[in-house]
């Protein structure tokens, strides 16, 4: 049977095509990556995650001793939904760019893995002056950047100015707090403040404080695309763009050599994908973000362990106090007491979720639970107090997004919207809008949802953008208060961040809160991580951040 | 062929207007619908100074028609502009340079499947009207097309990744393969060439599901048509004829029906790329592939405006080239068309 023609037709068809295609050039070519040997091993349970601890200043360490160190090997892969934006500290403002430099450039000071307890990173040691405007530092000596400059206090000097001179999206967490960086000797640097900062060290250890190479990033430009790194356990070795990022070990870092020498990075356009390739055994990890019924259905899954960890994620109602009915600290008061936190956690987030009854997360230093557990009764009593009736209900509008926050977000909507409508005397009615349209809004909205991940581990960072007079209109909170922003100012004047007088200070600021009501605290996120049975050394904490260093498959 | 020649030449010019008001229109669409590139990407809470500063500096802050007139000029000069969210600056038509063999390379294998199963099919369906098989396939016809696309590509993961283990859910090549040689950006392609037989065993895996999901969605279509097509073409007289010469049947279906039957099959062939252009769309995101049509929909909402003019651009072009290629086709298969 002949059907010779049918396929020369066919076959000019793809010709052609190709020949269209053949003129563009395209996603680089891969490096040739070392072969992993796989071997099915014992399990073993990760490390116990810590909740967080009061901050306790580094104190010095000695230079690290020079023991010939063994050279990791191995690959992991691992899996996630998020996207790198740019992979420049000058910029990138998202978590999982966060982690990707938390793995490639170390900060002055750094999280110790598994505790919100600093320890001492690029710098041995710190001093503080008397007036608490004056940070300096003393950098490690002898250590190289990826490109081979010297690591010293002009290079720090260097990566601070430019960070301020560029402006990217996280320069507040630097140009709010420093006024100017100063080189005393080639490895001591001091940080004059603008005011006494309290948690400044905490401030340290965010991304924008990341010393980097003068030599390998442009100085007044963002280099979105830049895979020099700072120093770190991991040096980027290949990347391209929403596909896949390739990590080796860096021989040059100063710290414990990393477990696995190769860590690769896998992006997934969702989750459903990337729960099947995690059966499926193409990756070894999956991390931010799988649905919340996956980690029930995988917890089953004799192959793979599920990790849970504390987060310090946060859901929440925000009220634009300004805009009529929410101008009524009753109406507010009646929501707080109405919604329902259990329905959010069993029905929402199928448990990977806590209820939260304060801004501060739980397990974070001075959370108190501030606000009341649901009731009903207290809900229409103070309804029938600001003039609502079943007959006149409050009629509200109830803003969501549906895809930024997850798949589960319409459901967050609908718990919320029959918590409130129980009372009888309340009528929701939902609107959504996409991301982009939703955060244009902000200062539109009567009342929204929306979630916080921390940028410092301090109650400051859940409490000030909300309610401080001067922060509160960018989230489209409008609140206002004369006593707030004297607690706000007293607790960021304290000498001492973990002291017994700052926690005092918060304590009062959560019970105002719950008084006053900006915004409703609903849930608390887990963190998750599933991995292959024989991959050792997930440690999660707070912080988020995986510690890609700390992993180890069993058996390579 | 030169009235060929001049056919094209109309075509082709006829094009420029059509991507103008396409192009318009997007333009208009995107700044009318709510959303703002620079919020997006940004934090909630930021300073409203600090995003006025960078709306300046992107020159989001200039009157519309000043922005259109600015657009309209880069893109005479075949520039497609730079980026505004999530990362800000890259230049457009790079990503696209990027991203796209990836789409054609699933575009292609899509098209391929559905040739061959649809035509295929079709033609049986034909040959053997009325039989169980042929009632089957009309159903199947039918199926297959009310299927959601991505629930198709989703069942696929399960039964042939989860459960059967055979080929890889997600991406165009392992992590632990040594991807090819960049020439045509297609890996299967680029691995034949360059002899890496590990390579294209690697891509054709993970080529396997997208592919066959693309590619059964749209078979639908052309097991109804090419029927259709072959009983009309089976009752004509030259059928007969060849019959009556003794040729036989499989000869006379396959070979000299089928091939009369072709023209408007190809013809829907050419309709049908906008579809499978979608339907590639939709099973990107589902295989995690990194095309185009995941690039526009990531882009989309992020409200990144350059982008997203310039994947349309992009699409319509393709559109555009195909119904033109689908048009010289014509002129070879049947000599009989002249323009």
């Amino acid at each position: 049977m002949k059907r010779n023609k049918l396929f020369a037709v066919v076959a000019l068809l793809v010709l052609v095509a190709l020949a269209l295609a053949a003129c563009g050039k395209a996603t680089p070519t891969a490096a040739p990556k070392p072969a992993a040997t796989q071997a099915p091993a014992a399990t073993e349970k990760p490390a116990a995650t810590q909740a967080p601890k009061p901050t306790e200043a580094p104190k010095p360490t000695e230079a690290p001793t020079q023991a010939p160190k063994p050279k990791p090997s191995g690959t992991i892969i691992i899996g996630t939904t998020d996207k790198v934006t740019d992979l420049d500290p000058a910029n990138a403002y998202d978590f999982h760019t966060w982690e990707i430099f938390h793995n490639t450039m170390d900060t002055l000071l750094h999280y110790k893995p598994g505790t919100t307890d600093l320890e001492p990173g690029l710098a041995t040691s710190y001093d503080v002056s008397k007036d608490g405007k004056t940070y300096t530092f003393h950098l490690r000596k002898g250590l190289k950047f990826n490109d081979g400059t010297p690591f010293n206090a002009q290079a720090v000097k260097w990566s601070i100015d430019r960070v301020i001179k560029i402006k990217g999206d996280p320069n507040w967490l630097v140009t709010s707090f420093v006024d100017h960086v100063e080189v005393v000797d080639d490895y001591t640097v001091k940080f004059v403040l603008k005011k006494a900062v309290n948690y400044f060290p905490l401030l340290v250890a965010t991304f924008p404080y990341a010393p980097v190479s003068p030599n390998c990033y442009p100085a007044d430009k963002i280099a979105s695309d830049s895979t020099c790194g700072g120093i770190g356990p991991y040096k980027i070795a290949k990347w391209t763009r929403d596909v896949e990022m390739d990590l080796v070990a860096n021989p040059n870092w100063y710290g414990e050599p990393p477990k696995t020498g190769n860590i690769i990075i896998k992006y997934f356009a969702d989750a459903t994908t990337m729960r099947l390739a995690l059966e499926n055994g193409e990756i070894d990890v999956a991390t931010k973000s799988l649905n919340p019924t996956d980690y029930a259905d995988l917890k089953s899954n004799p192959n793979l362990q599920v990790v849970e960890g504390p987060g310090a994620y946060i859901r929440y109602i925000v009220f634009n106090v300004k805009m009529k009915p929410f101008d009524d600290p009753k109406v507010r008061q009646a929501i707080a007491y109405a919604v329902n936190r259990q329905a959010i956690v069993d029905k929402v987030y199928q448990g990977t979720h806590e209820p939260l009854y304060s801004m501060v997360p739980i397990g974070m230093w001075s959370h108190i639970d501030a606000f009341p557990k649901r009731d009903l009764e207290k809900a229409k009593e103070l309804l029938k107090e600001a003039g609502y009736s079943a007959d006149n209900p409050l009629k509200i509008d109830l803003w969501w997004t549906p895809t930024h926050y997850g798949d589960t977000e319409s459901d967050m909507a609908s718990v919320v919207k029959e918590a409130l409508e129980e009372t009888g005397m309340i009528k929701v009615n939902l609107q959504s809008a996409e991301w982009a349209t939703y955060t244009s809004q902000f200062g539109s909205m009567g009342m929204f949802l929306l979630g916080w991940y921390p940028d410092y581990m301090d109650p400051d960072d859940y409490t000030y953008p909300f309610a401080a007079s001067d922060a509160s209109d960018d989230i489209g909170s409008n609140y206002s208060s004369k006593e707030m922003d004297a607690l706000f100012a007293k607790e960021q004047a304290a000498t001492d961040l973990r002291g017994a007088e700052r926690e005092k200070v918060f304590e009062d600021i959560q019970k105002l809160w719950a008084k006053d009501v900006p915004t409703i605290p609903l849930s608390q996120g887990k963190l998750f991580v599933v991995a292959k049975k024989n991959i050792k050394g997930i440690v999660l904490d707070p912080v988020m951040l995986n510690h890609y260093f700390l992993l180890e498959k069993a058996g390579q | 062929m030169r009235s060929l020649g001049r056919y094209l030449l109309i075509r082709t010019l006829l094009t420029i207007p059509m991507i103008f008001v396409l192009v318009t229109l997007v333009f208009i669409i995107l700044r009318v619908m709510p959303g703002d590139p620079v919020k997006s990407s940004i934090r909630p809470g930021a300073p409203q100074e600090y995003i006025n500063e960078i709306r300046h500096t992107l020159g989001l802050d200039k009157p519309l028609y000043v922005q259109y007139g600015d657009y309209l000029w880069d893109l005479l000069h075949l520039d497609l502009g730079t980026t505004l969210s999530p990362v800000r600056g890259q230049s457009v038509a790079k990503q696209i340079w990027e991203h796209f063999p990836a789409t054609l390379e699933l575009a292609l294998a899509g098209m391929l499947v559905t040739a061959i199963v649809g035509v295929g099919l079709g033609a049986y369906a034909a040959h053997h009207r009325r039989s169980l098989a042929d009632y089957s396939l009309r159903l199947y016809a039918i199926v297959i097309y009310a299927i959601p696309v991505f629930w198709l590509g989703l069942m696929f993961q399960l039964v042939f990744g989860v459960w059967l283990k055979i080929f890889p859910v997600a991406g165009r090549i392992s992590s632990l393969a040594v991807a090819p040689k960049h020439i045509t950006g297609l890996y299967t392609v680029d691995s034949l060439l360059t002899g890496n037989w590990a390579a294209f065993k690697d891509s054709m895996m993970h080529l396997a599901l997208p592919a066959l999901t693309l590619g059964l969605y749209l078979s639908g279509v052309f097991v109804r048509l090419t029927r259709s097509n072959m009983l009309q073409v089976l009752k004509m007289d030259f059928v007969t004829a060849a019959r009556a010469r003794g040729i036989p049947e499989r000869t006379v279906v396959y070979r000299h029906a089928l091939k009369n039957a072709l023209i408007p099959i190809i013809t829907m062939m050419g309709l049908q790329f906008a579809l499978l252009l979608a339907g590639a769309v939709l099973t990107e995101s589902t295989f995690s592939w990194p095309g185009l049509g995941r690039f526009l929909v990531e882009r989309i909402t992020y409200r990144d405006f350059p982008s997203i003019q310039g994947a349309v651009v992009v699409f319509a072009l393709l559109v555009a080239s195909v119904s033109l290629l689908v048009d010289i086709l014509y002129a070879l298969i049947d000599p009989r068309i002249r323009y």
